[in-house]
């Protein structure tokens, strides 16, 4: 079993595709969604995904296949060591605690593997040390 | 049990001061007890690293050829004060570039000059016939500069308000990113190592104290802006924003590490400035206020989303409830965030104390008090007369 985050990308006449039952049904994925938007250039899905790696290769070679644009999301936000200060001003914003502070030595971590790329990091953090690389 | 400041440069100089932090004195007197403690220990060492608006640099950029009285002066196109010398300039920490979103202002071309990066200076000047030139385009850098020097009116404010917002949309203030519906609190102290709660009066700081200042050495140089005494304690410590400090130092010297550039979108920008205050154990009750803890501080919480100088607040929290990642508000969770470097704030404390053990740093006694007491005015709209 492996466990991956996907960022899909649809155009306007793909949005009304039931695309994520087909992901279930027929490669016997976990999904979970992180944040969907539908905009005027079409949608995004923000996905968590659970499920056997073949089948995993195989549903984002079915989602390529039907003109999704697929992005597998390593390490999209970033933290610049450098530039952060440890004050914690994003502890209380990161809605899903990728972000925390270690209470001994008062440095503040990051976890990639928790993040949902939500951004809301990024104008929080005064000093400027989170950006998108999506 | 009595010290001067003289007897501790002597230890200083001697190689035999005991210098703590003023986190590392508070476990010490517990288990010592204050008598013995006091024998012990010569100075505690505080430090703090968070926003402060108030704050700006002098510059001297020397003279062109021909000369030229600067009138109108940008630094990466960051507006700077030059109604002064032909060739001074003021370059304060809000200001923000023309035409930018908030992104670069002040505080990033005190943290560039800091770094040593190279920095655009365009000026322009009516012309006189003792200063002909009109305009001058060119790049200055810490190098070329005659003199640099951070002058922040206000830092290192006694205790501050902690920040909430209790309306429906996301508030961006000076206090960060603040969610709606009581969605998160924001303070900004370094609470038990904060340079003016371990001496709450102002026994041992005055006029001339040298202290830590953005990694540098600094003085203090004059009461900060909005000093006021005039405030309730609790544990002999102010339950909000009270005294504060004008601040003087070199930008040579400064590190980026201790002034860093601060950006907070929807309101604008601010520099970290890293304040370091040694105080002298002239006495058990100059320790004894030192070993002030978390526990003891209060915060009041204040919500953002009223819009007047006369929020009354919510209710007071402790910095070790601050501290804590969470504290409860209407019988709700509520997660709290830090805008002040806590990890900062330590390591200016214990880099300070290595200073003063390694020699380089000694103490200094007040050339003259801040005020014992001082209230702080508003301002209203008002003709004239009933200005006078």
């Amino acid at each position: 079993m492996a466990r991956k985050k996907f960022m899909l990308g649809f155009s306007p006449e793909l949005v009304n595709e039931p695309l994520v039952y087909r992901l279930v049904r027929d490669y016997d994925l976990k999904i979970n969604i992180l944040r969907a938007e539908v905009k005027e250039m079409g949608g995004r899905l923000l996905m968590e995904v659970e499920g056997k790696t073949p089948n995993i290769k195989d549903a984002v070679r079915f989602l390529n296949e039907s003109k999704v644009d697929v992005k597998e999301l390593v390490n999209y936000v970033e933290k610049n060591e450098e530039r952060c200060t440890h004050c914690g001003m994003c502890i209380s914003i990161c809605p899903v605690e990728a972000l925390t502070v270690d209470r001994i030595t008062w440095k503040v971590h990051y976890d990639a593997d928790k993040c949902i790329a939500c951004g809301m990091c990024i104008d929080a953090c005064p000093p400027g040390a989170m950006t998108f690389r999506i | 049990m009595k010290r001067t400041v003289a007897e501790i440069n002597q230890k200083i100089k001697d190689g035999d001061v005991v210098v703590m932090t003023a986190e590392e004195v508070i476990p010490f007197v517990q288990s010592e007890g204050l008598e013995r403690a006091a024998k012990e220990v010569d100075v505690v060492t505080t430090g703090t690293f968070g926003a402060m608006c108030s704050s700006g640099a002098f510059l001297n950029f020397g003279h062109s050829e021909p000369p030229i009285r600067m009138q109108k002066v940008t630094l990466n196109d960051v507006p700077a004060y030059s109604g002064i010398a032909a060739v001074d300039a003021y370059i304060g920490a809000t200001e923000l570039k023309e035409d930018d979103h908030a992104e670069y202002g002040g505080a990033h071309v005190i943290e560039d000059l800091i770094s040593g990066r190279p920095v655009r200076l365009k000026a322009r000047s009516s012309g006189s016939d003792c200063y002909p030139r009109k305009d001058i385009d060119t790049y200055v850098s810490l190098n070329s500069i005659n003199q640099a020097y951070l002058f922040n009116p206000r830092n290192g404010y006694q205790n501050y308000g902690a920040g909430t917002n209790s309306s429906e949309r996301t508030l961006f203030t000076y206090m960060g990113k603040l969610l709606p519906n009581y969605g998160n609190i924001t303070y900004s102290s370094a609470g038990q190592l904060s340079p003016l709660l371990n001496d709450p009066t102002l026994r041992t700081v005055g006029i001339g104290t040298r202290i830590f200042l953005g990694g540098g050495t600094g003085y203090v140089a004059w009461e900060g802006t909005q000093f006021k005494t005039n405030v309730e304690t609790q544990s002999d410590v102010p339950m909000g924003g009270a005294r504060t400090l004008a601040t003087i130092g070199d930008l040579r010297g400064m590190s980026s590490d201790f002034i860093r550039a601060l950006r907070f979108p929807g309101y604008g920008v601010s520099l970290a400035v890293g304040v370091g205050l040694p105080i002298p154990i002239l006495d058990e009750n100059v320790l004894k206020a030192t070993t002030i803890s978390d526990d003891q501080i209060f915060a009041p919480i204040i919500d953002y989303s009223v819009q007047s100088r006369n929020r009354k607040p919510i209710k007071h929290a402790s910095y070790a409830e601050l501290r804590s990642g969470k504290i409860e508000l209407f019988g709700k969770e509520i997660r709290t965030s830090s805008l002040s470097s806590y990890l900062k704030a330590k390591q200016i404390a214990e880099t300070l104390a290595q200073r003063i053990e390694n020699g380089e740093f000694t103490l200094t006694e007040p050339v003259a008090p801040l005020p014992r007491e001082r209230g702080m005015g508003t301002l209203e709209v008002r003709s004239k007369e009933e200005a006078i």
